[in-house]
C-alpha cells in the first residue's frame, strides 16, 4: 500500500504535468497514482457502472498523455484540470448512450447513498485528502436535499436547469434558485479550501 | 440579458446547468471585461471542482493503470498525431475554462511536433509578411508610377501650352516689328512733309516779308500821300545815271522820309547807296542796296531835322555808308 508516501490529490504538483510533456513516464505514473481514485470515483458517479468508468479512465488518461502540453497552470490547478476533463467526457458519454436509447441509471440515488454511506475514512486517501472530503461532504449535507439535487443533476449527469424543472417536475425558475442558493453555500461554507491554495 | 440576470447565471453555469445560448450569452459577457462576474465565476468554479472530493472514493481497478501504461505511446506527442478521433465532446474540458482565464505563465517546454508547428507557423507567417511587403512594394511602385506618368502629362500640357503662347507671341511680335517698320516710314514720310511743310513755310515767310515790305509801307504811303501837309522833294540823277530819278515824301506827324528811287544801277559788290540830308554838312540818313536786275527801291527812315535840310543827295559808298560823302552823287535834288 502507497497511501502513506502518496502526494495528496488536491495539491498535484504542477511541475508533474511538465515532466509529462516531456515524455517523463515516470511523472506520468505519478500523476495517475495521485488522480485516479478521484477521476475513477467521479467517472463511476456519472456513468453508474464499473465498465464504462474503467474505459472512461483509460481515455481520459491517454488523453492526458496526448495533450497535456495544453495544461496551463494560469487556468487552474492539475487535479481541477482533470476533473474538468473526467466530467465532460463522462456527461458525453452519458449523452451517446442517451442518444442510443439506454436507459440511464439513476444517478441520484447511488449519489446520495454513496454519500450518506461514506463519509468516514478511506484507506486509499491522504489525510489532506480525507479532510477535504470530510469538508465538501459536510457542505453537501448542510444543505436542503432539494438545493443538494439540483446540483448534483446538473454536475453529475450533465442536465440543463430545463431539464432538471422537466425531471423533477419543477418551475424552471425554482430549479434556477436552488443551485443558485446552494451553490452560493457551498461557496461560502468551502472558500477557505482554495484560499489555502489547493484548488481554484 | 441583464447583467443582473448574468450574474445570476454564474453559478448555474459552474455547474453546467445553463442551456448552449445561455452559455453563450454569459461569455460573451466575461470577454466583454465584467471583473464581477469573472471573480464570481472562478470561485463557483473552485466550489464545482471540489465536488467531486465529496463522493466516496473508488479505487480504480489495478490491472486499469497497466492497461494503459501499455496503451499509451512512449511518445506523447507520437500518439497525438496517431490518435483516433473519437467523439467530438460538447465541452472541451479546459477550453470552456480556459478562454475565460488568460494564461499567467507561458508554457514551459516545446515538444518536437510543436516546434515543427511552431516554425511551419513562422515560416508561412514570414513567407506571408514578405509575400504582403512585397505586393505593398508593387503596390507602391505602380502608384508612383502612376503619379510620374501623371506628372509627366502635365508637364507634357504646360509645355504644349507654354509653346501655344510662345507661338502666339511671335505672331505677335512680328506684327508689332511690321507695324513698327510701317510707323518708321510713316515718320520718314512725315518728317519728308515736314521738310516740305518747313519749305513752304519758309517760302511762305519770305512771301509774306515780301508782301509786309510792300504792304505796309504802301499802306502808310497811301496814307501820307492822301496828307495835306507831306513835304515833298524830287531828285534827279547826276551825270553818273542820268535815268535815274527819285522822290522824296515826309510825313511831319510821323517824322519818317520816304525815299523811292528808280533806275539807279546795281550796286559794285562792297558798295551801298547812302541818302543824305544836307544843310550846312551832309547827315546820312540811311544806306540801301540795288541788287542785279532791281529798277527801283523804296527806303523808309526816321528823319526829325527834315524841315532843317536844303538839299538832299545819293551818293555810292562802301557798304555799312560813311560819316561823310566820299563816293559819286547819283542823286540830287533841292528842298522847297
Amino acid at each position: 500500500m502507497d497511501t502513506p508516501t502518496r502526494r495528496a490529490t488536491s495539491s498535484i504538483d504542477p511541475s508533474l504535468l511538465t515532466s509529462i510533456v516531456k515524455g517523463d513516464q515516470q511523472a506520468f505514473s505519478q500523476l495517475y497514482d495521485h488522480s485516479s481514485t478521484l477521476l475513477y470515483t467521479l467517472a463511476f458517479r456519472i456513468l453508474g457502472n464499473r465498465e464504462e468508468a474503467d474505459e472512461l479512465l483509460q481515455d481520459v488518461y491517454l488523453e492526458v498523455w496526448r495533450k497535456v502540453a495544453r495544461y496551463d497552470i494560469g487556468r487552474g490547478t492539475p487535479i481541477a484540470w482533470l476533473i474538468t476533463l473526467t466530467r465532460s467526457r463522462a456527461i458525453d458519454r452519458l449523452r451517446a448512450r442517451t442518444t442510443r436509447g439506454r436507459q440511464v441509471t439513476s444517478a441520484l440515488d447511488v449519489s446520495v447513498s454513496s454519500r450518506v454511506a461514506d463519509l468516514g475514512p478511506s484507506p486509499f486517501e491522504t489525510q489532506a485528502d480525507q479532510e477535504l472530503r470530510m469538508a465538501v461532504g459536510s457542505a453537501m449535507t448542510s444543505l436542503p436535499p432539494a438545493q443538494q439535487q439540483a446540483i448534483e443533476l446538473a454536475y453529475y449527469e450533465g442536465l440543463s436547469h430545463n431539464e432538471i424543472a422537466a425531471r423533477l417536475n419543477q418551475p424552471l425558475g425554482t430549479v434556477k434558485t436552488r443551485i443558485k442558493l446552494g451553490m452560493s453555500k457551498l461557496r461560502e461554507s468551502l472558500r477557505h479550501s482554495w484560499e489555502q491554495g489547493d484548488l481554484g | 440579458m441583464t447583467h443582473e440576470e448574468l450574474e445570476e447565471a454564474v453559478p448555474l453555469y459552474a455547474t453546467g446547468a445553463l442551456d448552449r445560448a445561455e452559455r453563450q450569452a454569459l461569455e460573451a459577457h466575461l470577454l466583454s471585461g465584467c471583473q464581477s462576474c469573472h471573480n464570481a465565476l472562478k470561485e463557483y468554479q473552485s466550489v464545482a471542482s471540489l465536488l467531486p472530493f465529496g463522493l466516496t472514493p473508488m479505487q480504480a481497478p489495478r490491472a486499469l493503470k497497466a492497461k494503459i501504461m501499455a496503451a499509451r505511446n512512449p511518445d506523447p506527442l507520437a500518439i497525438d498525431g496517431s490518435a483516433k478521433e473519437t467523439l467530438r465532446p460538447s465541452l472541451e474540458p479546459g477550453e470552456w475554462m480556459n478562454h475565460l482565464f488568460p494564461p499567467i505563465v507561458p508554457a514551459r517546454s516545446f515538444s518536437l511536433p510543436w516546434a515543427i508547428g511552431f516554425a511551419t507557423l513562422l515560416i508561412v507567417g514570414a513567407g506571408g509578411y514578405f509575400a504582403w511587403t512585397y505586393s505593398v512594394q508593387l503596390s507602391e511602385d505602380a502608384s508612383k508610377i502612376r503619379q510620374l506618368e501623371g506628372s509627366v502629362l502635365d508637364q507634357a500640357t504646360k509645355i504644349a501650352t507654354l509653346q501655344r503662347e510662345v507661338s502666339t507671341r511671335d505672331r505677335v511680335l512680328a506684327e508689332l516689328q511690321v507695324d513698327a517698320q510701317r510707323k518708321a516710314n510713316d515718320a520718314i514720310e512725315l518728317k519728308g512733309q515736314l521738310m516740305e511743310r518747313e519749305v513752304e513755310l519758309e517760302t511762305t515767310r519770305a512771301d509774306l516779308t515780301a508782301a509786309m515790305r510792300g504792304k505796309i509801307p504802301q499802306d502808310e504811303l497811301a496814307a501820307l500821300l492822301r496828307r495835306p501837309d507831306a513835304k515833298v522833294v524830287t531828285l534827279a540823277g547826276a551825270d553818273v545815271a542820268k535815268q535815274a530819278s527819285a522822290v522824296l515824301l515826309y510825313n511831319p506827324t510821323t517824322q519818317k522820309v520816304w525815299l523811292y528811287s528808280a533806275h539807279l544801277p546795281e550796286c559794285p559788290r562792297g558798295t551801298a547807296y547812302q541818302l543824305w540830308a544836307i544843310d550846312q554838312t551832309p547827315v546820312s540818313v540811311g544806306t540801301f542796296h540795288m541788287d542785279a536786275g532791281d529798277t527801283a527801291h523804296l527806303l523808309v527812315k526816321r528823319l526829325p531835322d527834315f524841315e532843317k535840310a536844303k538839299k538832299f543827295a545819293v551818293s555810292l559808298e562802301p557798304a555799312g555808308g560813311r560819316p561823310q560823302p566820299s563816293g559819286p552823287i547819283y542823286l540830287i535834288g533841292q528842298a522847297s
